[in-house]
């Protein structure tokens, strides 16, 4: 379904010649994305990896270009999705009566405020580039699980976006201060401190009157379902160690120098019980970088970059509850500090750390630990991963949900389709020195391979509903009406409330809701 | 790589986007973070490999045919392999061989190579060159008073574009090979285009006649060492030829030969080159001439949905490339200050004209080679060097179009240059240089 050639002259008239294609090799290629066999066969539809294909692509390159790209989506009828990276099937369109805005050419760094800790940036800026920049500064940026390469912009508006160093970092959804959006009817909102009248900034994301950064994205974030978000502030932290980072050598086996205050701790708790009491005492002491509770697997997989030499660690693959912890320090006084605390606690808990006796990591590990590159290595077993489950909890419950999804797991397993993780495949990660904990149950499968995939989203399937059972909260998730409205009315009918918003501030249903909610009135 | 592994792995592009990038630990800053020309300039997805694998697998669901609209799509990508560094620091898809095995695909269906392309395919055919310049004309760079040794064990094989475009390149090897007393020989009107043009856009049928033309002539003259001034012919030679036909001789690089003699001592540098020099990796010296090691291990499968291989399969990441050999020259021509830029090695951004994008999309190659340009003045040079003619060629262009200040000498004529040789060329080298 192509646009009506006067149609596409008016879209073209406002990003100019060359920077909107509705050929149908371009449009197919943006039907494509990861995991969307997996959505497209719980939606009843057949498991491949294409949703409907987009009318269009725009390439706008300023705010007010999309302001007049979503008011001609208006007068047309037809809706609209962002993406900047793109990766996820959230980024992908519900309805073949849509246009894909690619942000791409937005991609400045507009400032970076180094006395107060924060940066401005457009939707194409990539966590790497704004990471390395800031690092000049002695300073860093959070970067969710998904890696350096994808959008702290989109991670921060429209997604939930934890990490591995989401202790000392927190997570995207709690990072981000003002913001300029662009809503579903083409009005630009300023909000927080840039939607001032008087010395307009971007420190701060609430007010001035009610925040509604609740409303802009609420847990998970809106997907493009409630606008297009045009440029963020972002919270900036200070590097954890010096910024000397160089590395030398040849891909894959590059080299570093592991930063002088820089430790790893990699300790098997042995069960649920005692990875909580240590997890939530390390992080009460508030010194970690890093510190995840990660699946043997997970372990295995973050010091490998094949699957030949995952499967080679075993003395990892033992563990019963491994616990990762990664401390770093600007200066001597901060780092024998935090390696005294780490030995009195390690002593108090009985636990060893395995690093430097059973087990010892190539540097390069360090280096992709500081640049949030480890999530990727989550891929190498069969080439494809998702999380069936999972969620923002206390350490206690984050655990139960683990534990009670592992004997569903394993007859899951026991049918081939999902890879053997002993049914205990979960990542948890302390946000904010352990005040609450992410946890996603990480599932490796074959995209290649139907039964797989099926088999992979039955899974998926029967995970959100023992959630519900045994009472375990949303799954990380939860989007689009079917989980909204299976989950809702356990949850305080939250979904009506966000019917309610979408309506308000999309009256034309032009921004697609795929992965958020569709109005009440449809 | 055969039928089966691009059928499987067509179906597992992540569309994480790394392939966009330098390798994510390696960047080190905003601007040059980028590794894929093809997407800085066209923007759309579709114009990076990611998008090409969606291509390539919509097109064996029968979910799009073959079209012109999908044919340039295809082609517009110089085919640097940057894609491919980036994608296995951590995967194992092969971004690059897949691309080329879909142009094979395209050409089979009748669509590719496009026009131009076409054009330089027939010249090749018919003139044993692309540049359409007759046959009996791909001597006339060679000066009389180079010494030529018949019964030399050497080749030098001399390629196209130094032969008709660049032939400063042909002339300043020839003569540091003199200067060492390094016997050599050349084919004469016996050396044919070595190919890469063809291969590199779909047409392998052609380009295996062109590997039998040239290795029958080589062979003929028990030839030990082919030496090439040209990253495209030496990597063609090394990895293409090698692929279809078996060979006995070396085949060496310049900078690699250049090493060898200054290392024992038959070249001398004597004269100062006091220039801020930074260095291009071409992409085809580089990470492209990286062997393909042989495997012939099994497959195992460890447990549902998970095999391994064994023993582990070699990765094709960049690492044997040459990059050492031509750094060292630079850095022992005295005087010469060598900078680094910041994409280089096995994550050095193209120059822009590989692939067949030089000739089917001319103003694609020119803003790759100013991207680049303008890497080389960030880092305060005064001189960009490469080893490479066809990238000489471009990055000239990009030189040009952009009004730099940069000036560009392929390795060789540095070389000559701090040699000091008073024949008429080298004097004039050396006014044009200072």
């Amino acid at each position: 379904m192509t646009l009506e050639k006067e149609i596409l002259k008016e879209f073209e008239d406002v990003v100019g010649l060359g920077n909107i294609d509705d050929g149908e090799v371009i449009t197919n290629v943006y039907a494509y994305n990861w995991c969307t066999e997996i959505f497209n066969y719980m939606e009843g539809k057949e498991p491949i990896p294409f949703s409907s294909v987009p009318k269009a692509v725009v390439l706008p390159s300023t705010t007010e270009e999309v302001q007049k790209l979503i008011k001609l989506c208006n007068k047309y009828g037809i809706k609209f999705k962002a993406q900047s990276t793109g990766l996820g099937p959230w980024n992908q369109p519900s309805t073949d009566n849509c246009i894909i805005f690619d942000m791409r050419r937005m991609n400045k760094i507009v400032k970076i405020d180094e006395k107060n800790l924060y940066a401005v940036i457009e939707p194409y800026v990539s966590g790497a580039q704004l990471q390395v920049e800031v690092m000049k500064y002695g300073l860093n940026c959070h970067m969710p699980g998904a890696g350096p390469q994808v959008s702290p912009l989109a991670s921060s508006t429209s997604m939930n976006g934890p990490g591995f160093t989401s202790p000392s970092t927190g997570y995207s959804a709690r990072n981000v201060l003002a913001v300029e959006w662009v809503l579903p009817d083409g009005t630009i909102m300023k909000l927080g401190s840039y939607g001032l009248k008087n010395n307009p900034d971007w420190y701060h994301g609430d007010g001035p009157g009610p925040s509604l950064r609740g409303i802009m994205r609420g847990y998970s974030g809106t997907k493009s379902g409630l606008g297009i978000f045009t440029k963020v502030a972002v919270k900036l932290f200070p590097f954890p160690c010096n910024c000397d980072y160089d590395v030398k050598g040849y891909s894959p086996n590059y080299e570093f120098i592991i930063p002088k205050f820089m430790k790893l701790y990699i300790m098997d708790c042995g069960n649920f019980k005692k990875l909580e009491t240590a997890i939530l005492r390390v992080e009460e002491e508030e010194i970690s970088f890093m510190c995840s509770y990660l699946c043997n697997y997970a372990v295995m997989a973050i010091f490998s970059n094949s699957t030949e030499s995952l499967l080679d660690k075993v003395a990892l693959g033992r563990m019963q509850a491994p616990l990762v912890i990664l401390i770093a320090a600007r200066t001597k006084r901060e780092f024998d500090y935090k390696q005294k605390v780490m030995d009195f606690l390690l002593k108090k808990l009985n636990l060893k750390n395995i690093i430097g006796t059973l087990y010892t990591p190539d540097p390069i590990f360090y280096a992709e630990a500081l640049r949030s590159n480890l999530g990727l290595h989550g891929f190498l077993a069969t080439g494809s991963m998702q999380s069936a489950e999972g969620g923002a909890d206390t350490a206690l419950v984050c655990l139960r949900s683990a534990a009670m999804n592992t004997p569903l797991k394993k007859k899951y397993i026991k049918k081939g389709v999902i890879v053997n993780d002993f049914g205990e495949g979960a990542w948890m990660s302390s946000y904010e020195s352990g005040h609450y904990f992410h946890l996603e149950a990480l599932t490796f499968f074959d995209q290649a391979d139907k039964s797989s995939i099926t088999g992979m989203a039955d899974y998926m399937g029967k995970s959100f509903q023992l959630d519900l059972i045994k009472h375990l909260g949303a799954p990380f998730f939860v989007e689009g009406n079917r989980m909204h409205d299976l989950f809702g009315p356990h949850m305080s009918n939250y979904h009506i409330w966000l019917r309610k918003i979408k309506e308000s501030f999309d009256p034309n249903n032009i921004s697609d809701s795929g992965f958020y909610i569709s109005p009440q009135n449809k | 790589m055969n039928d089966q592994e691009y059928n499987q792995m067509i179906q597992r592009c992540l569309r994480c986007s790394i392939c966009k990038w330098i390798p994510q630990v390696q960047i080190k800053s905003q601007k040059y973070a980028s590794i894929c020309p093809s997407i800085d300039m066209f923007n759309f997805h579709a114009y990076s490999a990611g998008g090409r694998i969606t291509i390539a697998l919509a097109l064996e669901m029968g979910r799009l045919k073959p079209s012109k609209e999908l044919m340039e799509v295809v082609y517009k990508c110089t085919e640097c392999g940057g894609c491919a560094i980036a994608c296995k620091f951590l995967n194992t898809l092969e971004p690059l061989e897949i691309i080329v095995k879909l142009r094979e695909k395209l050409v089979s269906l009748g669509y590719g190579p496009m026009p131009k392309q076409a054009q330089y395919i027939e010249s090749i055919k018919k003139n044993n060159n692309p540049y359409n310049e007759p046959h009996e004309k791909r001597m006339e760079w060679l000066p009389k008073d180079i010494k030529i040794d018949p019964k030399a064990k050497t080749l030098y094989f001399v390629g196209c574009t130094s032969s008709y475009r660049r032939k400063e390149i042909a002339i300043a090897t020839a003569r540091v090979m003199n200067a060492a007393n390094y016997p050599f020989k050349i084919l004469t009107n016996d050396e044919f285009c070595c190919g890469s043009p063809i291969l590199r856009t779909g047409d392998r049928k052609s380009f295996i006649d062109q590997v039998n033309k040239n290795l029958d002539n080589i062979e003929k003259e028990e030839i030990e060492t082919v030496v090439f001034s040209c990253a495209g012919c030496y990597d063609t030679f090394k990895i293409d030829y090698a692929s279809e036909r078996e060979y006995n001789f070396k085949v060496l690089h310049t900078t690699q030969l250049f090493n060898d003699l200054i290392e024992s001592s038959k070249l001398e540098l004597n004269r100062e080159v006091p220039y801020k020099v930074t260095y291009h990796d071409p992409c085809h010296l580089g990470r492209n001439s990286e062997l393909y090691e042989e495997w012939d291990g099994d497959e195992l499968q460890m447990m549902p949905l998970v095999s391994i291989n064994i023993p582990e399969k070699p990765k094709r990441c960049g690492k044997y490339g040459i990059y050492e050999a031509p750094r060292k020259l630079l850095e022992k021509i005295p005087g010469l200050n060598f900078i680094e830029m910041e994409r280089n090695r096995e994550y050095a951004y193209c120059c822009g004209a590989g692939g067949g994008v030089k000739s089917a999309f001319p103003e694609f190659a020119l803003k790759t080679a100013k991207t680049r340009i303008e890497e080389a003045e960030d880092t305060g040079a005064e001189i960009i060097s490469s080893a490479c003619p066809f990238c000489s060629t471009n990055l000239k262009d990009g030189i040009d179009d952009k009004g730099s200040n940069l000036r560009f000498y392929d390795i060789s004529e540095l070389i000559l240059l701090s040699l000091g040789s008073q024949d008429k060329f080298s004097k004039k080298l050396s006014v044009e240089v200072t």
